[in-house]
């Protein structure tokens, strides 16, 4: 750690590592100390290694430059991680088990009874006029009755520390490769940083995938056949897509590959049509199916919308969830939760306002030049409008855009995110605005791999985190609790090795080497 | 072809294999280790388990053998990596297992191709070039890639440039008696004694010792492409012992050690290796059916192996040693 007089955490904002007074935190301690004791060498240096080994393995993120050339950038990876104590995740961890599950119910709703519009707590309207709302799939449901298999909701902490939900996403959250692939570039980089640590595991993402698609894939009794489903190398999450695959030991599939015959999904394979059980899509609704959807999409499958009323295939995450992430119905999430589940949410959200109320509106236009407003159906960090940065012109060309079509946009509350200490060139460690996606699987239950994805903003006091915009990557460990261990779930006593024979050293040289003693 | 020759090929194969292996124990049980939490979870492939598989570091010439019911101290990754990594005075160092390689490779340069030769020794040399301790202490992960490329790369260029001949059975034979013989020793340490064949995936927590055992011998991705399933301790003890198409199990390495034989040997049908072998597969097939616990057949498989062991030495070997001792 450098000196600590160097080390600003913007004002408003709370730092992940360091207290209030700049002494680090009692989860921090020991990580911060091994820090100052390598010095800011071993970070240089490791960082060199870092983009050798990212390059020579492929992990690579795409990125257009500004004179419109797309290119591989490696996955920028900070080497400072993010640490977070038990008891802190296991408070996120309920409060995203809760948010899921009333999602989960608000999908299954919005596509069946209509439950909350009746109760009078979501607009009908404006479940039907988000772009996602999926018509095909209405009473439809999906096998087992999930629907967000995979979900990935960005989490933030508030100047006061509490954490709150910024967006929900559960139709195909990427990232969780590079959570994984960061874990192990860690301890390949930075072995030094883990020494005094029990950072919880987080390997086991692909298998808890692959259960949760066995679950609910209608096979009858039959061994399920999983496939991953990719739009194809171009995406520039194929990355990811070909992970996924690969640790799974499941095919990757592109829309040439599948075939629908009668309402049942079928791949071809050398040995004919195989029949498939459960898709994991990475693409859109929109692409899936071009007799139901977009009929101009090439990537889709014709018919399979048809296999799937049928009930012959499951596909994860469901048709038509993107109801349940839009940044106008987020709004209403907390509302949901009480509605569905009768609890009270374990997780807030940033205060939020919609802009289609004449009052609501005319509020937010005065207060401008401190909220964020986002269009609601993009992702990825585009179009964000954030007051407290925008000029007086972009203030007025925001104002503009929101006037001529409310229901486009949502006004939040700034979030000051909590900052982590990120290394910014020359081993030099500064606050860097940080967000957290942790990752949920939702098969037979809700299960969340300790940690997720940490993203960083590298421009200083920038607090847009997205890959596509400039951010950077953490690894976030997660401690196991002192103690009772939840991982132990069985206990086994420390076995001695049996006796094996000796190792043989044979051969010529060997012998006359025995000789020469 | 003459019974010295044979033997440095047979043991040349046997050091290649032995480094390689080394190198993917080492880093396996480095990753579980720094990856972490994991001790909780039962795993044996610490590094005292490693040391045993490996065979502990040899007494010193008058340095009191450590009774065998004593307690091994605690190891720790420095201490270990290093001594079986960079220690020239470790038999069982990766680095001795090169040096060893390349001094019979030299005896044999007639024998193997040019290339062959050179890629080894270019690896010893590179030995040299590598700053191991340093490379030990900030992380061993790229130390341990060049080994295994290394190694991989002599091996493609036996397949791609070595006459098949007898030489060549008897190089290949050393490298899968080695493989073979790893894999056993890393399962016989790795797995508990309790482990039934029979429960497949019924004992949880195990998954993480599971996945370390494969990390181990390189064979995460060709299990996930086989099995479709998460790791579970005896699914992944069963492929690595019996399993048919993987390159590393100890099935599939003695049907290799029992066809280069096969090849080698003037008279296969009346040769005591040859033949043990073929019973020894067909044993191991009566066990994959029949579900026996995994101790006795590990046990039983690793001691026969052994007697094939022997019987190569006394099969085709035995002569040029006698010479040997008259020396």
């Amino acid at each position: 750690m450098p000196e600590v007089d160097d080390y600003h955490v913007p004002p408003g904002c709370c730092d992940e590592l360091l207290d209030a007074g700049g002494e680090p935190r009692e989860h921090a301690a020991s990580l911060l100390a091994t820090l100052q004791r390598l010095g800011p060498d071993a970070l240089v240096a490791a960082g060199e290694r870092r983009e050798d080994i990212f390059m020579q393995q492929g992990i690579t993120f795409e990125v257009t430059a500004s004179d419109g050339a797309r290119r591989d950038r490696p996955f920028p990876l900070d080497l400072v991680p993010r640490v977070m104590p038990a008891g802190e995740w296991t408070t996120i961890k309920r409060g995203l088990a809760q948010r899921i599950r009333a999602l989960n119910a608000f999908v299954d709703d919005v596509y069946h009874a209509h439950e909350i519009v009746r109760a009078g707590i979501v607009p009908w309207s404006l479940i039907v006029s988000r772009p996602s709302f999926a018509r095909p799939v209405h009473g439809v449901r999906a096998p087992g009755g999930v629907y967000c298999h995979v979900s990935g909701c960005d989490l933030v902490r508030d100047g006061d520390g509490s954490w709150r939900v910024l967006e929900d996403n559960v139709r195909t959250p990427s990232g969780i490769s590079y959570v994984i692939e960061n874990r192990v570039a860690m301890t390949r980089l930075m072995p030094e940083l883990f020494a005094g640590h029990r950072v919880r595991p987080i390997d086991h993402y692909p298998s808890l995938l692959l259960d949760a698609l066995r679950v609910v894939a209608p096979a009858g009794g039959e061994d399920p056949n999983v496939v991953v489903w990719t739009p194809g190398p171009l995406n520039p999450a194929y990355f990811e897509h070909t992970f996924l695959a690969r640790q799974m030991g499941v095919e990757l599939v592109e829309a040439t590959d599948l075939v629908v015959r009668d309402a049942i999904c079928f791949m071809r394979t050398t040995a004919g049509l195989q029949r498939v059980h459960a898709i994991y899509r990475r693409l859109d609704d929109d692409f899936i199916d071009p007799l139901e959807f977009r009929p101009d999409s090439l990537l889709g499958v014709p018919g399979l919308v048809r296999a799937y009323r049928e009930g012959t295939v499951a596909i994860a995450n469901a048709i038509g969830t993107g109801v349940a992430d839009d940044k106008a119905i987020y709004h209403y999430v907390p509302e949901m939760i009480r509605f569905y589940l009768g609890e009270e949410p374990i997780l807030g959200n940033v205060p939020t306002y919609l802009l289609t109320n004449e009052r609501t509106r005319r509020e937010v236009l005065k207060r401008l030049d401190e909220l964020v407003v986002k269009p609601t159906s993009e992702s990825g960090g585009k179009g964000v409008f954030i007051g407290p940065h925008a000029s007086a012109a972009e203030r007025e060309h925001q104002a503009q855009l929101i006037e001529a079509d409310p229901a486009r946009f949502i006004a939040q509350e700034l979030v000051h995110l909590s900052t982590a200490p990120t290394e910014v060139g020359e081993g030099k460690l500064a606050p860097r605005h940080v967000d957290l996606r942790p990752f949920a699987v939702f098969g037979d239950e809700i299960r969340i791999v300790p940690g997720g994805l940490t993203r960083v903003a590298l421009r200083e006091g920038s607090l847009i985190v997205n890959s596509s915009q400039g951010g950077g990557s953490k690894d976030t460990w997660v401690l196991a609790e002192d103690g009772a261990d939840e991982l132990a779930s069985g206990t086994y006593r420390p076995r001695r090795p049996p006796r094996l024979p000796d190792v043989r050293y044979g051969g010529w040289s060997g012998q006359e080497q025995q000789q020469q003693q | 072809m003459l019974a010295r020759i044979a033997q440095e090929l047979f043991w040349l194969g046997r050091d290649l294999t032995r480094a390689e292996h080394t190198a993917r124990m080492l880093d396996g049980a480095f990753h579980a280790d720094v990856a972490g939490a994991l001790a909780d979870r039962g795993v044996t492939l610490s590094w005292e388990g490693v040391v045993a598989i490996i065979g502990a570091k040899p007494p010193a010439p008058g340095e009191k053998r450590r009774a065998p019911t004593d307690v091994p101290p605690p190891f720790d990754r420095h201490e270990v990596a290093a001594l079986l990594t960079i220690d020239m005075a470790t038999p069982a160092s990766i680095a001795s297992c090169i040096d060893r390689a390349r001094e019979r490779a030299r005896t044999l340069r007639d024998v193997i191709s040019t290339e062959m030769w050179e890629a080894l020794n270019s690896f010893f040399l590179s030995l040299g070039r590598y700053d191991l301790q340093a490379a030990l202490i900030t992380g061993p992960y790229s130390a341990y890639q060049e080994v295994k490329e290394r190694c991989a790369l002599f091996w493609g260029l036996v397949e791609r440039t070595m006459l098949h001949d007898e030489s060549r059975s008897f190089l290949e034979a050393g490298g899968r008696i080695e493989a073979a013989d790893m894999v056993l020793r890393m399962l016989r340490v790795a797995v508990p004694a309790d482990l039934s064949a029979a429960a497949e995936g019924a004992q949880p927590g195990h998954e993480g010792e599971a996945i370390a055992l494969l990390h181990a011998v390189g064979g995460v991705q060709a299990y996930q492409r086989a099995v479709r399933y998460a790791p579970a301790l005896p699914a992944v003890v069963r492929f690595l012992l019996y399993d048919d198409g993987y390159p590393g199990s100890v099935a599939f390495s003695l049907q290799a050690l029992r066809a280069a034989l096969h090849t080698a040997d003037a008279q296969p049908r009346s040769s005591p290796p040859v033949l043990r072998l073929g019973r020894l597969i067909a044993d191991l097939e009566l066990q994959r059916r029949t579900h026996e616990g995994f101790d006795q057949t590990l046990e039983r498989v690793q001691h026969e192996l052994e007697l094939v062991d022997h019987d190569i030495d006394e099969r085709y070997f035995a002569i040029a040693a006698l010479a040997a001792v008259h020396l």
